[in-house]
């Protein structure tokens, strides 16, 4: 016992690492497994509020440019609009939609990112809206020249999402020409590339095929455009096509984006 | 709370804040470069504890300042593995180095008290531990041992600049 007592006091210290050591490292297993222990993300209200201050100065020099892209994008929606309004003008009466049949099964909720990371095996973001402005987890996010990312935390006034270069992130996507869909990843360590997958082989790729969202789930709208195909091939002996898109959005520069609130996904908000 | 301990305290914050505001932004840029590599400043808050310390507090406080740094990084456990490893392997780096005679009260790991050439192998060592299992860590499997390697290298090089950068402008006493 006496041994035992001299033992324990001798290495102690050893013994105290390898006690946090064990700490770690289930830390960093339940990580792997459930994406997150819940606490320790940037949405907590502490780092948040550090994060957007800091943001806030950063931002300041890049005004400019941010005024511009959303005023060019303003630009394009108005445009779209008064082509729709355009469109129905010519119908008849009958054929004319009434306001009340338009479905509007999409809400959207601008956001601003507050912190990003793109060179980590798994990215994440924070944006400055949290429940209180009616984000919830799982919800898409959007921005001016493509996809983001998906809500992963939630909270408050903040929330973190997964960004498109995740290993998580699956996103559905689809060729726009001839709408065969496969599902978009991101395994490479260049931020500027997704590979799409499960393309079969009878499809006609080009090289500058327009990539969009297929709509096939909850997440995203259909026909969002994501980029434009790089190159593509097929593994040895593989049925489909992989492929390299190359997307739009330069996710390292994202700051002004939109979250995407579908509502058909719960029929309970409705 | 002595006048020291503030001023450790206080320092402390400040690199803290240097990494996750300033460093933090700088390596997540789109050149290339940054694809492979990183900056750390913060594993200096250790380094810099006083030489006499007890050993367990350092690999507390590692440990503790680790899961800080994790929670403004979007990780759970991998700053603060590598980061308490790193504590106590400076406890092994100090007795390895320590000078004929033991070391002085008065001595702090610094290149005012302690030289350039003694601070240059402690900052080295203590980092290439810290900076191999951070990336061991982070990716958690040896199959990319390349990539492990090549991250590492190339961190230690920034980092190291970093810090040998805040020893030769600041010339800190304690």
């Amino acid at each position: 016992m006496n041994n035992l007592l001299l033992f324990i006091f001798r290495y102690s210290a050893f013994l105290l690492f390898v006690l946090l050591e064990i700490v770690a490292l289930i830390l960093i297993v339940r990580y792997n497994e459930d994406q997150r222990a819940i606490f320790l993300n940037s949405s907590t209200v502490f780092t948040g509020k550090l994060y957007k201050m800091a943001d806030k100065a950063y931002k300041y020099g890049h005004l400019q440019t941010t005024a511009d892209s959303l005023a060019s994008e303003n630009a394009k929606l108005k445009a779209e609009v008064f082509n729709m309004e355009r469109t129905f003008q010519h119908m008849s009466g009958k054929e004319k939609p009434l306001d009340s049949c338009i479905l509007e099964p999409f809400k959207i909720i601008s956001a601003s990112i507050i912190n990003n990371s793109i060179n980590e095996r798994n990215n994440h973001f924070t944006l400055d809206r949290g429940t209180n402005d009616g984000i919830r987890n799982g919800m898409g996010v959007i921005s001016p020249h493509g996809i983001a990312g998906i809500v992963e935390e939630s909270n408050g006034q903040y929330a973190t999402a997964i960004s498109v270069l995740h290993s998580a992130a699956r996103i559905s996507a689809s060729i726009k020409r001839n709408n065969f869909f496969g599902s978009l990843v991101w395994k490479a360590t260049n931020p500027e590339y997704m590979i799409l997958e499960a393309i079969p082989r009878q499809a006609d790729i080009l090289i500058g095929d327009t990539i969009i969202t297929s709509g096939y789930s909850f997440i995203y709208p259909r026909g969002i455009y994501i980029g434009t195909v790089h190159r593509f091939w097929t593994e040895g002996g593989s049925n489909y096509y992989t492929v390299e898109v190359k997307l739009q959005e330069d996710i390292a520069r994202l700051d002004r984006v939109y979250v995407v609130v579908y509502n058909e996904a719960n029929p309970m908000i409705q | 709370m002595n006048r020291e301990t503030i001023k450790h305290i206080l320092r402390g914050i400040i690199f803290l804040i240097v990494q996750v505001l300033i460093l933090k932004r700088i390596s997540s840029g789109n050149h290339w470069i940054w694809h492979y590599s990183d900056i750390f400043i913060y594993p200096i808050i250790i380094l810099l504890l006083p030489i006499r310390m007890t050993r367990h507090y350092v690999i507390m406080f590692g440990f503790v300042l680790g899961l800080a740094i994790d929670m403004f990084y979007d990780m759970a456990g991998v700053h603060a593995f590598a980061l308490t490893a790193m504590a106590y392997a400076r406890g092994i780096v100090l007795s390895y180095m320590e000078p004929r005679g033991g070391y002085q009260l008065t001595m702090s790991p610094t290149r005012h008290s302690m030289g350039i050439n003694w601070l240059l192998v402690y900052t080295s060592v203590c980092l290439a531990v810290h900076l191999f299992l951070y990336f061991t860590a982070e990716i958690f499997t040896f199959v990319y041992i390349g990539k492990i390697l090549l991250k590492t290298l190339l961190t230690f090089v920034f980092s190291m600049m970093a810090i040998m950068g805040y020893h030769l402008l600041f010339n800190p006493r304690k």
